[in-house]
């Protein structure tokens, strides 16, 4: 089975040297819910970027769906839906010319573009909010347009980073609801989240990298199953011990 | 898993020019009424009130011999900005990033960055043209050769703008094309006036400057008065639309400007 998501050997160095990826390998399963974690500055944005275009790989491959993601760039994008960390939006343009837009961009006809923008205003509770500039909306409203530009294409593979960043409980746990809604239908989800208590709940793979590499993969079940569970897995493999377990040697 | 992409992406690019078309109905007074009112005073000052003292030049009233130079003013100067800002602005506020995770090829964004740069060109120009036709100018010579400049000007110094876009870090850089190149070369390009009128050790200013073979190949579209060769004239435009062109399409290639 072709994976949804292939990494081999991933680096990058920007241009004034900064290493912001050593050596990423991965293999995300079509339809797995993929958490990506690590601490701040481990290169979970930067592969991110690489894989989406944003970023351009120093050396390795990415292939999404068997396609090059840097020599079919074209084609590989169009399997690709994201929801970056930062509101990387035209804060003067409303939130329907925002989706709208997107679509556009990755070539959906008019009529397409409205159907699909539609649904997902609705589906976000964003009705209310479509003729406004994004500027003037919340911080969870604002990530709901994030989500609904991503998914304005109906995308194979959705990135998430960080999507919960900033929202409150509530809306959380209905976005919660809605991925795992997406999941069960056969979308590969692709999550970046500090937040550990919604990796646990929605993701059944884990990756954790740390300096710019992997410092660990294994299924959910593998990390819950140790002692301290995830948090504690997740801090060992940081580098960071957690206290309790410190305290206890 | 098939998805082979289109060899052009119309839609995509047809949503480049309709997204910076709303862009620019945002600031209309900045993108097109500014141009106007100073067209408008040029005009009125420099053609109507001044002109009046001067006698003809090369057959034609000083009116008509100073307005494709004001033309060719506002069109450079709605290029320039128009790309440039563009351009910084998708960058400063990161929205860049949209097209960049879209299926959209270096040629599509380039091609809907000039697109909508002739779009604001032609509406300055159209507008100008309606203003001095108020001042009784309505002379037109060859309407394909006034396109040709049009669009070919506009070209030139729409890619010059998508490189400074591409360079400038802040709004200061941003002007400094404009302020220090196109503004002076632009006054000193024939607009106000003739090469035999200056001093004959400062003539090769003129002729050494693109701005005097636009202007003059705009002059000759609309009135028939040309100081320089004609086809030297599209040779220098067309050299620098390719030589620009190969310059931004090899940045976009690399992703100076736009990728990490």
């Amino acid at each position: 089975m072709i994976p949804a998501l292939s990494i081999s050997h991933l680096r990058k160095v920007y241009r004034r040297g900064t290493v912001g990826i050593e050596d990423i390998s991965l293999e995300v399963a079509p339809g797995d819910f993929f958490g990506f974690l690590g601490p701040n500055g481990a290169g979970k944005s930067t592969t991110i970027h690489c894989i989406t275009g944003i970023a351009e790989p120093t050396s390795g491959t990415i292939e999404v769906f068997g396609v090059d993601a840097v020599k079919h760039y074209r084609d590989a994008r169009r399997l690709i839906g994201l929801s970056p960390q930062e509101f990387n939006v035209d804060q003067f343009a409303t939130v329907r010319d925002i989706v709208d837009w997107m679509g556009g961009y990755f070539g959906m006809t008019a009529a397409a573009r409205h159907a699909r923008a539609n649904m997902l205003i609705e589906r976000f509770e964003l009705g209310p909010h479509a003729k406004k500039p994004f500027r003037e909306l919340s911080g969870g409203l604002k990530r709901r347009v994030m989500l609904a530009r991503a998914m304005i294409h109906d995308p194979a593979l959705l990135i998430l980073d960080e999507p919960t960043a900033g929202v409150d409980v509530e809306l959380r746990r209905d976005l919660w609801r809605y991925l795992e809604e997406l999941n069960r239908d056969g979308k590969t989800i692709f999550l970046t989240s500090h937040y550990l208590e919604e990796v646990e709940r929605l993701c059944r793979t884990i990756t954790i990298v740390a300096g710019g590499r992997i410092a660990r993969q294994g299924t959910k079940d593998e990390f819950v199953a140790e002692e301290g569970g995830i948090e504690a897995a997740y801090l060992r493999s940081t580098g960071a011990e957690p206290a309790h377990i410190a305290a206890a040697q | 898993m098939s998805a082979a992409s289109p060899v052009v992406n119309w839609v995509g690019l047809w949503t480049i020019i309709r997204r910076e078309w709303s862009r620019l109905m945002r600031v209309p007074i900045q993108a097109f009424l500014a141009p106007w009112i100073s067209a408008l005073l040029f005009i009125f000052i420099f053609g109507f009130v001044v002109g009046s003292r001067i006698s003809q030049i090369g057959g034609h009233r000083y009116l008509e011999f100073v307005l494709p130079g004001i033309l060719m003013m506002n069109i450079v100067n709605a290029s320039f900005l128009q790309s440039s800002s563009q351009i910084y602005f998708s960058r400063f506020l990161r929205y860049v990033e949209e097209a960049l995770v879209s299926p959209l090829s270096y040629a599509e964004m380039i091609a809907g960055a000039l697109a909508i740069v002739i779009v604001r060109s032609v509406v300055t120009a159209i507008g100008i043209l309606i203003i001095a036709a108020c001042f009784g100018v309505t002379s037109m010579h060859g309407i394909l050769e006034f396109l040709f400049w049009v669009i070919c000007v506009s070209v030139v110094f729409g890619l010059l703008g998508i490189i400074i876009g591409l360079w400038a870090k802040n709004f200061e850089q941003l002007t400094v094309l404009n302020v220090f190149f196109i503004a002076p070369l632009s006054f000193v390009g024939g607009i106000f006036n003739t090469v035999a009128m200056l001093p004959a050790w400062l003539r090769w200013l003129a002729y050494a400057n693109p701005f005097f073979y636009f202007i003059s190949g705009l002059r000759h579209a609309m009135i028939g008065f040309s100081e320089a060769s004609e086809s030297l004239g599209v040779t220098v435009a067309l050299s620098l639309a390719f030589v620009l062109g190969i310059t931004v399409w090899r940045l976009y290639a690399t992703g100076y400007g736009l990728r990490e």
